[in-house]
């Protein structure tokens, strides 16, 4: 579904993606982890086109995201840190407009079960943005790929700021998700989040993916551990 | 696409007290605009039929008099007011409602509604034409000069981006939010004013199509300003950019580019003064035959030529009044003078109009403008042509009295008195305005630049979109 190859990026000198190869198939969940500046939120600019690669390939279901920028976008729905709706409007309706505008015509009551199965509230349904969360925002966000039927899911940094519980309930929605075949590449400094919900997971740092591993096979105080040592961060480490 | 981003335009604009209060207050300011204007209307029309009516009685009812005192005595032409300066009042209060009609002398249009106000009539009214001009425009500019900015500022735009919208049906989405409220409030306006001008019996004969293209006007104008508020909504990083941006345009197209253009206009081709023209008319006068004035060189040649051409001695032998005949020929002699002092200020006007619609190429004001006044029959146009027919119903007038007078009376008889009901044979003053056809004939150009305007910003509106 996602993949990459030899994909970079720079900017002036600074090579913000370095080569970046990656594959997440059908159910799958990558978990990019990086400090800032690692090149995640980069290479997820290039998988929607938002940011033209130097050089390399990025494909969305076999599609090249350069040259058919609109088709790739088709299948993907994207997430950032901070998923912003429009404030005036209802949950339901920001659902209605996004969906819409892809050329869906969906009910009432379709719209009412996918904000549901997203797990917002009812009573929010009819609420105007202004008044929600950060996570009942996220909430809308997957609603909004599930509306879609989306094939691939590019989440940004998409627990950060959310409490425990809010994270807790959007790592579910994403098992869901990824249970309906769903690739999805998230990056995230959430080590804790990446190894309960990731199948695979890796380390960037450069620009480069310079660690990878399929999430069942490390625990998560090896992950950490790498992380650190990836990361050089040794005054952590003693 | 194109629906739903209309729809959730609406709605969001909707949902903004901001909007909601500017939109009512504009509706407000609407009514009160046609309400005081067909006020105005009624009360103007009544005023021209008493005081037509009243003329002609006057004039009809002089009694046994002299034609040549009659000539003196005068009459009035009244310009009609038109059903369409209901919307645009255009030059009207300034150029005169009444032009006085007597021997010898062309006069200008007088009373005028400017000239019965005080100073505080320099702050203008509040007329349909000022909001339609104004106004409107502005409130095109508070409901979309964010358009774009606001998606940027919410963040709503990555996510838009990412779910692969369609630029050019985003755009008209947002075009079509911000066109069909101002089509509702142009066209409700219009249609109002159809209902009231309709139902006004004997006030003029209101036409649905002049209504029609005029609206068709104003909605080509209002597209223009959309695009534009569009285009700097799309291109501009920041809302209070944008806001600035649009306000500068507006400003520019509807308050600084009249007033240039039209110093620019009178300075290349500026009209006499008053008192230039009077004299110049005045030297020219006395350069031919006065009626008045059996003594002159002149009156002494047209005597021999009149004599010679009818074998006679003497005038007294002549079978007509050569008083009244002299008088005839001084009154034609007259109105060549004034014919060609007045084409020259027409062809000034018409050498400002014609830069002055060159002009319009540097605000979509200026073209709206003039064809709102020209088929509203309020523009300057319009009044030449009225004074044009007045001054030719003048002449005719005079005809008709010197004509009786020569043809009644013997030379020297300056007692004689015509039948109390010789008046009544005088025509009425008949005032055929200019049709919608030949008005649009007459501002084709402005018709091409409207058009231009709008294919223009179409166009640069559909690529700066197509690179959001």
């Amino acid at each position: 579904m996602i993949s990459t190859k030899d994909l970079t990026k720079k900017f002036g000198d600074l090579t913000a993606v370095d080569h970046l190869s990656l594959s997440v198939k059908e159910g799958e969940l990558l978990c990019l982890l990086g400090a800032n500046g690692a090149g995640k939120s980069t290479t997820i600019n290039m998988l929607l086109n938002f940011v033209a690669p130097t050089s390399g390939s990025a494909t969305i279901n076999g599609l090249d995201v350069t040259r058919h920028p609109i088709k790739t976008k088709e299948f993907i729905t994207y997430i950032p840190e901070n998923l912003m709706l429009y404030p005036m409007l209802t949950a339901i309706e920001n659902l209605d407009y996004f969906s819409g505008i892809t050329g869906r015509q969906l009910s009432q009551a379709s719209l009412m079960g996918f904000l549901e199965e997203a797990g917002l509230q009812k009573d929010a349904f009819n609420k105007r943005i202004s008044t929600f969360s950060k996570g009942m925002r996220q909430k809308v966000g997957i609603a909004i790929a599930l509306a879609k039927d989306t094939k691939v899911l590019l989440l940004d940094e998409p627990t950060s700021g959310l409490d425990p519980k809010a994270s807790n309930e959007f790592g579910n929605l994403l098992q869901k998700l990824r249970g309906k075949g769903v690739a999805i590449l998230m990056a995230t400094h959430d080590l804790f989040r990446a190894k309960v919900v990731a199948t695979h997971i890796g380390i960037m740092k450069d620009g480069k993916l310079v660690q990878q591993f399929v999430a069942d096979d490390i625990s998560l105080p090896q992950l950490e551990k790498t992380y650190l040592e990836t990361m050089n961060y040794k005054e952590v480490l003693s | 696409m194109i629906i739903k981003t209309f729809v959730k335009e609406t709605k969001e604009s909707w949902r903004d007290g901001r909007v909601r209060i500017a939109f009512l207050i504009v509706l407000l300011l609407l009514a009160m605009a046609v309400w005081v204007g067909a006020h105005q209307y009624q009360n103007v029309n009544e005023q021209y039929r008493t005081a037509k009516n009243t003329e002609r009685i006057l004039w009809d009812n002089q009694g046994e008099k002299n034609p040549h005192s009659a000539a003196h005595y005068g009459t009035y032409a009244f310009k009609p007011k038109y059903p369409l300066s209901l919307v645009d009042q255009g030059v009207d209060k300034y150029v005169g409602t009444s032009i006085f009609l007597e021997a010898h002398k062309r006069n200008e249009a007088q009373f005028s509604a400017a000239a019965d106000q005080t100073g505080l009539a320099r702050f203008g009214d509040l007329t349909p034409d000022f909001i339609l001009l104004f106004i409107i425009p502005l409130l095109i500019i508070l409901l979309g000069y964010n358009s774009f900015t606001k998606e940027r500022e919410m963040g709503t735009y990555t996510l838009l981006k990412s779910q692969g919208a369609s630029n050019w049906k985003w755009a008209m989405g947002k075009w079509m939010s911000l066109f069909i409220p101002i089509f509702a409030i142009t066209a409700l306006l219009f249609l109002i004013t159809g209902i009231l001008l309709s139902n006004l019996k004997d006030f003029g004969v209101f036409k649905w199509q002049s209504l029609l293209t005029m609206f068709a006007i104003y909605m080509g104008y209002y597209i223009i300003f959309i695009n534009i508020v569009l285009i700097i909504s799309s291109r501009a990083k920041k809302s209070g950019i944008a806001l600035v941006l649009s306000l500068s345009v507006w400003i520019l197209a509807c308050l600084a580019a009249p007033k240039a253009a039209s110093n620019i206009a009178e300075a290349k081709h500026p009209y006499p003064t008053r008192q230039e023209f009077a004299a110049n008319v005045l030297k020219d006068k006395k350069d031919g035959l006065d009626g008045h004035n059996p003594w002159s060189k002149e009156s002494k040649l047209l005597e021999q030529q009149v004599l010679a051409e009818h074998g006679v001695d003497s005038l007294h032998q002549l079978p007509f009044n050569f008083d009244a005949y002299r008088m005839q020929k001084g009154e034609e002699h007259e109105a060549e003078v004034y014919f060609k002092h007045y084409n020259y200020l027409k062809d000034q006007f018409a050498q400002q109009s014609k830069v002055y619609k060159g002009l319009a190429i540097i605000s979509p004001y200026l073209p709206t403008r003039f064809l709102s006044m020209a088929v509203a029959q309020t523009d300057y146009a319009t009044h030449w042509d009225f004074a044009d027919a007045a001054e030719d119903y003048r002449i005719a007038t005079q005809k008709f009295l010197n004509d009786h007078f020569a043809e009644n009376s013997n030379y020297g008889d300056w007692s004689y008195q015509a039948d109390a009901n010789f008046w009544v044979g005088l025509p009425n003053f008949e005032y055929d305005p200019p049709k919608l056809g030949e008005i649009l004939t007459d501002n084709t150009s402005s018709l091409w630049i409207l058009g231009a305007w709008l294919a223009l910003s179409f166009s640069i509106l559909l690529i700066t979109t197509k690179t959001i």
